[in-house]
């Protein structure tokens, strides 16, 4: 039984949305991630002026070594961040998560292979553990996501405070070498792995759906997609993301220290508004996450080789963050308006 | 299709009118009650009275936080940067009166229009940039952080360590008629809240604004000053608490502040206002924070370490939430 | 208790291609459906009519799954069934285009049609560089050409994204299909695409059931209709008129109305001179106390922008007098303060607190006069407010009654009553009536002609071009942001009002604003030479 038939008595009106021609629909989706790449190269260019003004020369392997490694653990957290955002909610407990992990990382793991592999699955496990809680007060419990995951970071500080109560532990030199070799840029090969990480996820059932709940979530449902185990997901993949990131600063900085995380929750949202994922939900990418971290890391050094105390960063992280949303709203206002009228010409 | 009286109060006309989901912040002062009784039992002479008043003072601190977090949440927003708005301006207080009572004078309105000048910052943001509470109010709790770290080398700078100024001392743990300062001035700003909610217009254009924004700006009401409004009192209320802990505890210390963003968060949702805005009062939040603090009380006593009381918080925030339900949910 | 029921076309009994039988649903206090039955035939149109709140929208929702009876039975091809979603009734045949979209705005026209439909590669990712081509196709086999497939769902006019949203329904080739108000946002030649399209299926056996509140759509297309009343079936037929399905949906007879219609008086309550701004280019006209002018032209003309600027909430440049005084209107308090009020199209989203009571509703504007130096007194709001309940009948007349527990006529006499107790002098009514059931509609016109006769001036804009014309002593019709044509009296008919909208030929081409009656008018007619 078909329901095609022969062609109506007279097609419906013409006059569709964009009249421009791939590159303009093109920068309709991806608005947030166009501005992202821009301003990446912005801070880059800022940084290598910076830097070639003080030190009369151009960065060198140690420079892209420190870097690449100072920017991989907020890669992940930001990458993780990005799921539930991406479905208008936030995950505030990924600062959390990061503490417990990095605090377990530098008193439990022991030096051998074996132990590090165990103790990086549990980790790992404990992430999803946090995100799966999160999400299923979220989408079964119906709370607020600010609210769930305001809770579950309290806990979490505590519990790292209990892992370990003064910063110490050392990071296995395997892990350390492994995740931040001080050597050569190795970390882009993670940094590859975030966005081959999020390029798959783009492209499964679960991508589509944290866009459709995003977007929309009442229509969403009404087209039979199943929410709330969309959230679940989200949260749990936020969680695990941010588990990974911790194991990751646990490397780059050899020790531990239970409130080492707690930046990470205000500079992972940082790190995605300014890569551009609406906090509004169901618009953005991943790697404008990833951009947006590399911002942040890059901001960092451009602020040391401005010769600011680094006492003054959180203010420079605020106001950036700041910033970021208000003008990502504002252009994106702005633009919407302009396309709509002109779809209405 | 038809309407029918199913679901509305009846009250005689002269009672205050107390909304069905009020009846939430009466659970909340039951639970406190609870919570002493148990005390009571657990550890005898809690809930003395000098055990009683005890637990207020310390719980009067997150009262006052709460009476911003309140007023903010009830419009549908949050504020992030109370620790270190109370932290920053802890410190202005300590720099700024290096222990004299002739400063203080123009010292203390100082810090407060400072921390309302700094709140109304986040209510601009909210309402005029579109920033998104969370978001706005995170970043200005980082940027007081910079600010105060950096201006203050670390706080190793010579007039951080300053004493809080005798007469604020006073003030604040001194006895009137056998209450502590304290907690008249909570008493007071109690009655202030209780007042401009519940019997004024502008109380009125805040629940309003908080059920339906869009509504309420076609029907007259000025969100935008109304917001900036809210979030500079939140400042304000959070000065305020800054500088009266710096005079409880004799001087400002580092981090002072942080404990009290997640107490707040939790007086409120206690006390029954939802997170998602128009409903609920500060009485709830007050007797929320009399609860939390009066739980916590106890739970040190019973040798509970130090770090449980971060767990405590967000254990409560996340059962309480659940338990009450309609507040905090979404409509199905 | 059925009236009469045409047979189909065969003598045979046919078996429902979907029904429910004596389905209870309640939401809180609210019982939408009370012992509702209704049945639908394979291959027929059957249209499903009453007022907002009788019970239509759940009942569509319960048939497509969305949400599941308290009792009694949903059947599906004779089988019963529990269906707990959408993709399980779609697993069954049971497809839905839903009156609020369900289209997902910042994703493209493809990416919203083939959603869980993908193409997939070879390690089931999806291959997002097929998707447009794929969407393409799928419009083109439904007649749809002009709709480009990669564009963003928000950037499209509400009518194409109805027309996607219709496509992406019928793209999965249902054994029913459940139409929700499919042609509120659509033009006269959509409307013919679409019947085309139903028509089309229901030869190859698909049953088609859709509830609208236009009644010429309705006895055209429908071979059934039934209607449904505080949410319960009441009737079912193959044909009623207007009057009578009024009657059946209501309970009551139709009011006729402006019957009698005084005419205005002398003084100018409201002068517009040059409004400018947005879209507005040089806007002015005058309305007289108790005159009603109406706003027509096709839709995006500047309608809204007007309003808007008329009631401080898009303020434009120009001057605006209310009763002979200049006024300044930069905010909508400016303008209840200048005795301005506005009542939205949307009365949930955008005027009513749901939640708080009918006082609290009623007073919001006026509590700077009713506080005494910012303290509210009872004792006066009440008195106030009693008046109003009284004047208007609003519910059981208790005013701490929670606005959301009433019915959608009486929610709006307290919007109404909001404005009146501002002593508001001018009135501006923007499509008031879209989404509304018949009954309420009457109604509706038969308070603005109160609302005239007591000496307001009223600026009426509905999307539907015969209101406006019935409703108005002036009208007057806007193209491009400028006043193009002013009709009085005997000259304003739905025809000359299309017309009007339409002679200039730069304006190319446009839907026709959704129009009442068939118009006269071609509306490709003005590129065949003007008339």
């Amino acid at each position: 039984m078909t329901a095609t038939q022969t062609s109506p008595s007279a097609p419906p009106t013409s006059g569709s949305g964009e009249n421009g021609g791939p590159l303009s629909r093109l920068s309709a989706q991806n608005t947030g991630l166009l501005l992202a790449w821009l301003l990446a190269a912005v801070m880059l260019v800022l940084y290598l002026v910076l830097f070639a003004a003080r030190k009369s020369a151009l960065p060198g392997n140690f420079e892209l070594t420190s870097t690449v490694n100072n920017a991989v653990p907020l890669v992940f957290a930001a990458l993780g961040q990005t799921f539930p955002v991406l479905t208008s909610g936030l995950d505030l407990s990924v600062g959390g998560v990061m503490d417990v992990s990095n605090s377990l990382a530098a008193t439990q793991m022991g030096t051998g292979v074996g132990s590090i592999l165990l103790w990086t699955v549990l980790i790992l496990l404990f992430g999803a553990a946090t995100g799966l809680v999160n999400g299923l007060l979220v989408a079964y419990g119906r709370l607020q996501p600010i609210l769930v995951t305001l809770g579950t970071l309290a806990i979490l500080q505590g519990i790292a405070l209990k892992v370990l109560p003064q910063p110490g532990g050392t990071t296995p030199p395997l892990v350390t070498r492994t995740l931040s070799n001080p050597d050569a840029p190795y970390g882009l090969i993670l940094v590859a792995l975030a966005c081959a990480l999020w390029f798959v996820a783009r492209r499964t059932t679960f991508g589509m759906r944290i866009y459709a709940v995003g977007n929309d979530r009442i229509a969403a449902r009404a087209r039979g997609i199943p929410v709330r185990r969309t959230l679940v997901l989200a949260y749990v993949t936020s969680g695990t993301f941010a588990a990974a990131a911790g194991l990751m600063l646990a490397a780059t900085t050899t020790g531990g220290d239970a409130a080492s995380g707690d930046v990470f929750t205000l500079i992972s949202i940082a790190a995605v508004v300014i890569g551009g994922v609406s906090l509004f939900g169901g618009r953005g990418s991943g790697i404008g996450a990833i951009l947006g971290a590399f911002v942040l890391t890059l901001l960092i050094n451009v602020l040391f080789f401005a010769s600011i105390d680094p006492l003054f960063q959180p203010f420079y992280e605020g106001v950036f963050l700041v910033l970021a949303a208000a003008l990502t709203a504002l252009a994106g206002y702005w633009l919407r308006r302009r396309r709509i009228e002109r779809s209405q010409r | 299709m038809t309407g029918g009286v199913t679901g509305a109060e009846r009250r005689p006309a002269w009672l205050p009118r107390i909304r069905p989901d009020r009846q939430l912040g009466w659970y909340a002062l039951a639970a406190a009650i609870v919570v002493f009784v148990v005390g009571e039992l657990i550890q005898p002479g809690f809930a003395s009275a000098a055990g009683v008043k005890t637990v207020l003072v310390v719980a009067s601190f997150v009262g006052l936080v709460a009476a911003g977090q309140t007023l903010v949440v009830l419009i549908g927003g949050i504020d992030l940067s109370v620790p270190w708005m109370m932290n920053s301006m802890a410190v202005l207080l300590a720099t700024a009166s290096i222990g004299s009572n002739a400063r203080a004078a123009w010292v203390v309105p100082l810090v407060l229009i400072t921390g309302a000048l700094l709140g109304a910052v986040n209510g601009l943001g909210v309402a005029v940039l579109s920033v998104p509470a969370v978001v706005m109010t995170l970043g200005m709790n980082g940027v007081l952080q910079g600010l105060t770290l950096g201006l203050t080398g670390g706080f190793t700078c010579a007039t951080c360590g300053s004493a809080a100024p005798p007469a604020l001392d006073a003030a604040v743990n001194g006895s009137v008629f056998g209450l502590p300062g304290q907690l008249i001035i909570l008493f007071l700003v109690a009655v202030l809240l209780t007042v401009l909610l519940s019997w004024t217009s502008f109380g009125r254009r805040i629940y309003a604004t908080g059920t339906n924004p869009r509504a309420s700006v076609l029907a007259g009401v000025n969100v935008t000053r109304l917001t900036i409004g809210l979030y500079s009192l939140s400042g304000l209320f959070a000065a305020l608490a800054g500088i009266l802990l710096t005079a409880y505890g004799g001087k400002a210390t580092l981090g002072m502040g942080d404990p009290y963003l997640f107490q707040s968060i939790a007086a409120v949702v206690i006390g029954g206002v939802s997170i998602l805005g128009g409903r609920g009062h500060y009485l709830g939040a007050l007797a929320g924070s009399i609860t939390l603090t009066a739980l916590v009380s106890v739970l040190l006593a019973k040798d509970m370490p130090d770090y449980g009381r971060d767990v405590v918080y967000g254990v409560v925030v996340l059962v309480i939430a659940l338990l009450y339900g309609r507040g905090e949910r979404e409509a199905a | 208790m059925t009236a009469t029921s045409s047979e189909p076309r065969t003598t045979e009994t046919r078996r429902p291609a979907i029904e429910a039988e004596l389905v209870d649903k309640r939401y809180g206090p609210i019982q939408a459906l009370r012992q509702a039955s209704f049945s639908a035939l394979p291959g027929e149109v059957h249209a499903l009519v009453g007022e907002n709140g009788a019970g239509k929208s759940t009942l569509i929702k319960l048939l497509c799954g969305v949400t599941q009876p308290d009792g009694g039975t949903v059947r599906v091809a004779g089988e019963a069934v529990s269906l707990s979603g959408a993709s399980e009734a779609a697993a069954r045949g049971v497809v839905t285009a839903f009156q609020e979209l369900t289209l997902l705005p910042f994703l493209t026209v493809a990416e919203n049609l083939l959603l869980d439909h993908e193409p997939r590669g070879a390690l089931g990712l999806i291959r997002r560089r097929e998707l447009a081509d794929r969407a393409r196709a799928v419009l083109a086999e439904h007649g749809v050409d002009s709709i480009d497939p990669a564009v963003l769902v928000e950037t499209l006019p509400l009518a194409q994204q109805q027309i996607v949203e219709i496509v992406r329904a019928v793209s999965q080739r249902p054994n029913v299909l459940l139409l929700d108000e499919p042609t509120s946002s659509l033009a006269e030649r959509e409307v013919e695409w679409l019947f085309d399209l139903v028509r089309t299926m229901c030869r190859a056996g698909t049953c088609v059931i859709f509830t609208s509140h236009r009644w010429r759509e309705v006895s055209a297309i429908a071979d059934r209709i039934t209607v449904f009343r505080g949410g319960t079936h009441v009737a079912t037929a193959a044909a009623l008129d207007e009057d009578e399905a009024i009657l059946l949906m209501t309970g009551r007879a139709p009011s006729h109305s402006v019957g009698e219609r005084s005419e205005p008086g002398q003084r100018t309550l409201l002068g517009v001179d040059g409004l400018h701004g947005g879209r507005l280019h040089d806007v002015s006209f005058e309305v007289q106390e108790g005159e009603i002018v109406g706003v027509g032209g096709l839709e995006g003309q500047g309608q809204r922008d007007l309003f808007l600027a008329l009631f401080g909430v898009r303020p434009a440049a120009g001057r605006i007098s209310v009763d002979g005084t200049a006024v300044r209107l930069h905010s909508p308090k400016d303008a209840i303060r200048a005795g301005i009020a506005l009542v939205p199209e949307d009365r949930k989203g955008e005027g009513l607190f749901l939640r708080m009571s009918i006082r609290e509703n009623l007073t919001l504007p006026i509590l700077g006069r009713i506080a005494g130096r910012g303290l509210l007194r009872s004792a006066p709001e009440r008195a106030a407010v009693r008046g109003m309940v009284a004047q208007l009948g609003i519910g059981t007349g208790d005013q701490e009654q929670a606005v959301g527990t009433l019915s959608g006529g009486n929610q709006q006499k307290v919007l109404l009553g909001r404005w009146l107790l501002t002593g508001a002098r001018v009135v501006l009514l923007y499509d008031v009536t879209r989404g509304v059931d018949l009954g309420t509609k009457r109604d509706i016109f038969a308070r603005v002609s109160e609302l005239a006769e007591r000496g307001a001036a009223v600026l009426f804009y509905s999307s539907e071009t015969e209101e406006v014309a019935r409703m108005s002593h002036r009208v007057l019709v806007m193209r491009e942001g400028r006043i193009a044509t002013e009709l009085t009296g005997d000259e304003i008919s739905a025809e000359r009002i299309v017309r009007a909208a339409l002679r200039d030929p730069v304006t190319a081409v446009g839907p026709v604003s959704s129009a009442g009656p068939v118009p006269a008018v071609d509306p490709s007619g003005e590129r065949r030479g003007d008339r």
